[in-house]
């Protein structure tokens, strides 16, 4: 009896911890403005700002980069706090999304270009920021045709800061002691794919377990058969995914896997574990976004790098075209209580990133036109490279998960993943996908 | 009896924190879950009322739904199965072995380990000989070269390699709750027993066991809600792939809510998950009430 009363009353005390902490949780927040508002100085109120972005690593360059604006910003301006949210992307997706149901956006945020973003300005979640990019000719700093990927209805909802390409990234040593010669057609990437496992060589890696890296490699192949602009032809409903060209494609790109052109067990690689087979000189090829540029510099393999274009499938296609990555951009919530200064720090963010992004030698594939001269800068061989090939683009097209919606986006994410585990007819996987979008796009 | 002469009025007071917190943190986000399934939603724009066609697309319509509650079904009787061996392993110990503490709290380690570490620690075991994989070396090395596999990209192989790191990582658990229930049992039973003849095996089968079945019990339960909601190994492991191979109901409910933006339709999957939870409870507790009852 004793012992089952001093258990009751620790209970009690645990319950009232609980109910207490609760208490003083709640207290802090909201007694937090009043301690702020008794600092304010009589002309200018003391406004803090939330800015979630997705540039959690400190020893990270984008993070510096943006600290360093942040920073500035900051000391320019002192009535003004920046508080720096910085979250894991897929972290940084879902909290968004239970911050937008919740109407609890922060101030600044980044979403992804295109589709991605549709629901958000739908939603009216979004602030147009066209008067911002007015102001100073912030407008004309982007490279043309990027801020398409993020207008609505003639109205800029956010501005990216990265604008990216895919490349095949290639171990040139590799290729010296395989005695393999650049691809020029899908055919040359088939065989060399089997020289390099002949010689017990990873020839590409793709880290299949987050499903968007296969996507991206079997879109290239979409864009060379099929021609720029085919998912908005899907989408238009002028075409659909019975077409010969989207089922060649997954053909082709079963042709790959068949040769065993990926890793071993490709499906249960994340993006880190495939890129790291490669930086640490592993593998042959790397099929990634010229983002990755900046990886490769800081590991194993550091000089030994080329790219290459992806080549073209059955003569078909202009090797000039490339999967555009328009990567994500900075938006401000449009409930903001602060909107007038939420503006004032997105332009100038926007308006030094260029500067202080070339300063920390990460300017290769910026939204925006960069001053300076590269070679002088002390930039890398492979970033010279990836800016040279960057002049000869002559458009191309985006992501899948860009352009359709995030429903049939899951299907086709599924069914790419599915083709590296099984060997189904392609018209099967085209009408997995017809199927999809006919039952979301009603 | 104290317990009389407490009154209503002090009982609902000590009672009252605990059910605000069942009620915020249980009840209401269940009400919320099941409001939602009945609407088509993303999560951000217009809600749009559907009824229960959420329902009927999801036990009708859906390709991956069936199979990922197969699955899940599947792995809670792994983990049933897992039970009996527990506690046969915590018989033996208390049995032979001197001081088996140390060796319950070594069984015990994996499930104090992050689920995190131990997915990624069971990848490189799983990856394939090329690169290194544990597991795949060690057959190659005893001569079984064409078991190996890519363990964890095979569809047809991956599921019971999850399987198997999670009944792993929760074996030592299940120990040691089996081992306190033995533990607890009297001495004095044991010893009259023993002047009655019954010694070793007889005296597990008519004291040890019955009298462990309470504790017994617990692990069941624990064991069956805690393979109908495995998220986190799968999620860590394989995220549900390749191809939906790996697919239980709980990674489906995130994979439709946050990858494809299907809130209500994410929503519908959780009400079935809650459903399951609380019929595989009351299942479990009616089971064993019967054979308890046939004990007495």
């Amino acid at each position: 009896m004793k012992q089952a009363k001093r258990k009751s009353v620790l209970l009690f005390m645990f319950c009232l911890i609980l109910v207490l902490t609760a208490c003083s949780g709640n207290n802090g927040t909201t007694e937090q403005p009043d301690t702020t508002k008794k600092e304010v100085e009589p002309s200018k109120k003391q406004i803090t700002l939330t800015f979630q972005n997705h540039y959690p690593d400190a020893t990270d360059v984008q993070h510096k980069v943006m600290q360093q604006i942040t920073d500035d910003y900051m000391a320019a301006n002192p009535h003004i706090k920046v508080e720096v949210d910085s979250l894991n992307i897929d972290q940084q997706k879902i909290k968004l999304k239970t911050q937008a149901a919740s109407n609890d956006m922060p101030d600044i945020t980044v979403v992804n270009a295109a589709a991605q973003m549709a629901p958000f300005v739908e939603g009216g979640k979004l602030a147009s920021l066209n008067d911002i990019l007015e102001r100073d000719g912030l407008g004309e700093s982007f490279h043309s045709g990027i801020l398409d990927y993020y207008t609505f209805d003639d109205n800029v909802y956010a501005l990216p800061d990265g604008n990216n390409i895919a490349v095949i990234y290639y171990n040139k040593e590799l290729f010296e002691q395989a005695g393999v010669a650049i691809p020029a057609t899908y055919d040359d990437l088939i065989k060399a794919a089997e020289t390099f496992n002949s010689k017990k060589i990873i020839p590409m890696v793709v880290g299949e377990k987050e499903t968007w890296t296969g996507s991206y490699f079997f879109m290239n192949i979409l864009l060379r058969l099929a021609g720029p602009g085919y998912l908005n032809d899907v989408q238009n409903k002028t075409k659909d995914f019975m077409d010969p060209a989207f089922i060649e494609s997954v053909a082709k790109f079963r042709q790959f896997i068949e040769a065993k052109g990926f890793q071993e067990g490709a499906t249960s690689y994340d993006y880190d574990s495939a890129e790291s087979l490669f930086t640490s000189g592993q593998a042959a090829m790397y099929f990634m976004g010229t983002w990755a540029t900046g990886a490769m510099d800081e590991a194993d393999v550091k000089g030994k790098v080329g790219v290459f274009p992806f080549p073209t499938v059955d003569g078909k296609g202009d090797p000039n075209e490339y999967m555009l990555g328009p990567g994500t951009g900075f938006a401000l919530a449009a409930n903001s209580e602060h909107l007038e200064e939420a503006k004032d720090f997105l332009h100038y963010f926007m308006t030094n990133y260029p500067k202080v992004s070339f300063d920390f030698k990460n300017a290769v594939g910026v939204a925006q036109v960069v001053q300076g001269d590269f070679v002088q800068a002390g930039y890398s061989q492979l970033a010279i490279d990836v800016l040279d090939i960057f002049k000869q683009v002559k458009g191309g097209d985006i992501a899948f998960d860009n352009t359709m919606d995030p429903s049939t986006t899951q299907t086709h994410l599924n069914s790419i993943q599915n083709l590296f585990v099984s060997s189904i007819p392609p018209e099967d996987t085209a009408r997995e996908h017809q199927n999809a979008f006919a039952a979301n796009n009603q | 009896m104290h317990a009389a002469k407490i009154s209503k009025l002090t009982l609902s007071v000590f009672v009252l924190p605990c059910l605000i917190l069942y009620v915020v943190l249980v009840f209401v986000p269940i009400s919320v879950a099941g409001y939602y399934s009945l609407f088509q939603w993303n999560g951000i724009g217009e809600q749009l009322f559907v009824g229960f066609s959420n329902y009927s697309k999801m036990l009708t319509n859906d390709p991956v739904f069936w199979p990922s509650v197969g699955r899940t079904i599947m792995f809670a009787f792994f983990s049933m199965a897992e039970i009996p061996i527990a506690l046969l392993i915590a018989v033996l110990l208390t049995r032979y072995v001197r001081k088996p503490n140390f060796l319950v709290s070594s069984y015990f380690l994996p499930v104090i380990l992050s689920v995190v570490v131990i997915g990624q620690l069971w990848k490189s075991i799983y990856n394939p000989a090329s690169l290194g994989g544990l597991l795949n070396n060690a057959l190659d090395f005893v001569g079984l070269e064409s078991w190996t596999r890519t363990w964890l990209a095979d569809p047809k192989v991956s599921i019971f390699a999850l399987f198997f790191v999670s009944l792993w990582q929760y074996l030592g658990y299940h120990i040691l709750i089996q081992f306190t229930g033995i533990q607890n049992i009297s001495q004095e039973v044991y010893e009259a027993a023993k002047i009655d003849g019954a010694d070793g095996w007889k005296a597990d089968r008519y004291i040890t066991f019955p009298l462990v079945v309470p504790v017994f019990k617990i692990s069941m339960v624990l064991a069956v809600i805690g393979s109908l909601k495995v998220f986190d190994m799968v999620m860590v492991m394989t995220a549900g792939g390749p191809a939906h191979a790996t697919e239980v109901i709980s990674t489906l409910m995130y994979n439709k809510t946050f990858a494809a933006l299907e809130y209500g339709y994410g929503s519908a999957i959780s009400i079935f998950l809650v459903i399951e939870c609380l019929l595989a409870t009351v299942l479990l507790n009616k089971l064993f009430k019967s054979s308890e009852d046939s004990m007495e």
